[in-house]
């Protein structure tokens, strides 16, 4: 929703703005979805000038439609498949983790949510050498669980540090300063700032639901905008950069029978410790 | 920079005339001035004023952290949070399994939180934790100051005097075994004085004034730098009876726990929280759980149940992102917060076991 400005396109002068704003008419989709004939009489306009403008502005603003076999050849080649290190996790989820998708983790409190989150960071950034941006909301990161996981994967030290250099850790408690990060991220990205290493692969935020929940309840609806505002963010991060996202989330009713196999996850279970 | 105007702090109201006169992202917003503005949408100049202040400052703390350095979104690398991991203590808690069990003791930048029933210890936990981050750092401890929001009335000044009091007669054998200066200096100043007098105490009689305290904590912490530690005894009993709006109830505690682990990571203090537990009806059987419901259990970073066993006071680690689930058992003599000691056949049991974290005493006779 673009605001009509001056300059926006030839022909597009300020007087016409003017004219056009006492009729009701504000942004680039009013004035294309209206009527130019009762527009060009109530305005006092040339019908003309506003076909021509319009076209202008339809063809500036309007998304280019893609060949299926153009995307399908697109994705071939930009879309990778990140393991997360454990066998039957990549079993369930089709070989492993997807750039350009979210995966949603849920589960109930004490289930494993945030150690499965640091076991996948941990394989990415050792095994696959990929830097990882994990955004931390609830306090849950701990570096020394991560050494662990890592040193499980590698006995030299090097290694283990090197691996911990490619997880950068953002702590993040309300949903604004999500927001915020999420465009930083966007930001850093489209500039194509080559970080150490290379750009983020891998996006984990732990956890979602700890910025939203706050917003929900009582009387107050704008909890719902806001939700999507992130989801939207998580998306487009994802689609736009290639990047593998994993928000986590609270759930009461799931069944996670199907992560009985959790067990055999190296080094991150109960029993190893 | 094209932030979108859905992700930027401004009331619904304001939020919902300014998408409807066609503004959409903060740039548009800046490039319009204050009393364009108020006639666009129909507000009145200063309220057009303060608007365009908070978007221009969300822009410029976002250019500013950019323009300095095009890579940094604010993080730290892992490496460097294992060194501050590393670097920073733990508050003992006096039991050493159970200082086992945590990792070394209630850790800092995190939310712990324990649960019970009625009189199995957890307020003498807190209070005995509000005099161990006092210990000086000498000893093995934080040498902090520690905050005590208190909601349900149970908090105690003469059992704390007597917690201080075995407290500091612990440090003072073990300067006398270790005859060290610095150990001397330290317990000049650390005597049941200065430990009450860095209590501060705040008493919350219902969940308005809870809620207030915990938002007004931060300019507190500013004035007061030295605290490590924020004990809420009961967070649960202001929030469980009277509350008709259960919606309400889970969007305020939500909210409650993001403010507590802000201030946590922050001021990089101990957050201790006590809760009660409730009985969760099943289709054969009913256990019980902690109180507060479900969402409430994502609040906690680490997660302690304290239980009976026939006569046996037992602590299970319940949730923790480090550390494997255990149980131990403890007692709580008239000194404190102990290990249990097999009962000496001829003297009265002995008040603290050693902290492994401290310099091993010498047997010492105490009477």
């Amino acid at each position: 929703m673009v605001m009509l400005q001056a300059g926006l396109c030839p022909g597009l002068t300020a007087e016409m703005i003017q004219l056009l704003k006492a009729s009701g008419i504000r942004t680039v989709v009013d004035l294309i979805s209206s009527d130019l004939e009762e527009v060009a009489q109530k305005c006092s306009l040339s019908y003309k000038a506003l076909v021509a403008v319009r076209r202008v502005l339809l063809a500036q603003f309007s998304a280019f439609p893609i060949n299926g076999v153009h995307l399908y050849e697109e994705l071939k080649s930009s879309m990778a498949i990140l393991s997360t290190g454990n066998k039957s996790l990549d079993t369930l989820l089709d070989s492993g983790l997807y750039t350009g998708e979210v995966m949603e983790l849920m589960g109930a409190p004490g289930s494993g949510k945030t150690q499965v989150c640091l076991s996948i960071a941990a394989s990415v950034s050792h095994s696959l050498k990929q830097n990882v941006l994990f955004i931390d909301s609830t306090g849950g990161f701990t570096a020394s669980r991560l050494l662990q996981l890592v040193q499980f994967r590698t006995e030299e030290e090097e290694e283990q540090v090197e691996a911990l250099q490619r997880i950068q850790v953002a702590h993040v408690f309300d949903i604004y300063k999500m927001l915020a990060a999420l465009q930083e991220l966007r930001h850093c990205m489209s500039q194509q700032v080559v970080c150490s290493g290379g750009p983020v692969k891998l996006l984990v935020v732990d956890s979602v639901s700890a910025v939203v929940c706050p917003l929900f309840g009582g009387r107050q609806s704008e909890g719902l905008a806001l939700m999507m505002q992130l989801a939207r963010e998580l998306k487009t991060l994802a689609r736009e950069f290639g990047l593998a996202t994993v928000p986590t989330g609270i759930k009461v009713e799931l069944d996670i029978g199907g992560y009985g196999a959790l067990e055999e996850r190296p080094g991150a279970s109960g029993e190893e410790l | 920079m094209q932030r979108d105007l859905g992700s930027l702090p401004l009331a619904p109201a304001l939020r919902a005339r300014l998408v409807g006169a066609g503004f959409s992202t903060a740039q548009e917003l800046l490039e319009v001035g204050p009393c364009e503005l108020s006639k666009e949408i129909g507000i009145s100049n200063e309220e057009a004023l303060e608007t365009l202040q908070v978007i221009r400052q969300e822009c410029d703390s976002d250019a500013a952290r950019m323009g300095g350095d095009p890579t940094s979104l604010r993080t730290c690398t892992a490496l460097e949070l294992l060194e501050q991991e590393q670097a920073q203590g733990f508050v003992v808690t006096f039991c050493s399994v159970l200082d086992d069990i945590l990792g070394g003791g209630v850790q800092l930048t995190k939310i712990t939180e324990i649960c019970g029933a009625p009189g199995v210890g957890k307020t003498q936990l807190c209070m005995q934790l509000a005099v161990d981050v006092q210990i000086p750092e000498c000893f093995g401890g934080l040498a902090g100051e520690a905050v005590y929001i208190d909601t349900e009335g149970s908090f105690m000044v003469e059992r704390v005097a007597d917690i201080a009091t075995a407290c500091v007669q612990h440090c003072q054998l073990i300067a006398e075994a270790h005859q060290e200066e610095d150990h001397h200096k330290a317990l000049e100043t650390f005597s049941l004085e200065s430990i009450l007098s860095h209590i501060y105490y705040f008493r919350c009689h219902d969940y308005t004034e809870l809620l207030a305290q915990i938002y007004l904590l931060p300019d507190f912490l500013s004035e007061h730098s030295k605290v490590r530690l924020v004990a809420v005894d009961g967070i649960a009993f202001p929030f469980r009876h009277d509350f008709e709006d259960l919606s309400l109830r889970t969007r305020l505690l939500n909210g409650l726990a993001q403010q507590l682990i802000s201030i946590a990571n922050d001021h990089k203090l101990a957050v201790i929280l006590t809760n009660q537990m409730t009985t969760r009806i099943g289709q054969s059987q009913s256990t019980l759980v902690p109180a507060l419901g479900e969402s409430w259990g994502h609040a906690a970073t680490i997660r302690l149940i304290l239980h009976w066993d026939n006569n046996q006071r037992l602590a299970t680690l319940y949730k923790s992102p480090s550390q494997k689930e255990s149980t131990v058992p403890y007692c709580i003599t008239p000194h404190g917060f102990r290990d249990v000691q097999p009962p000496p056949p001829s003297q009265t049991p002995e008040g603290s076991e050693m902290n492994p974290r401290k310099r091993p005493r010498i047997e010492e006779d105490k009477q």
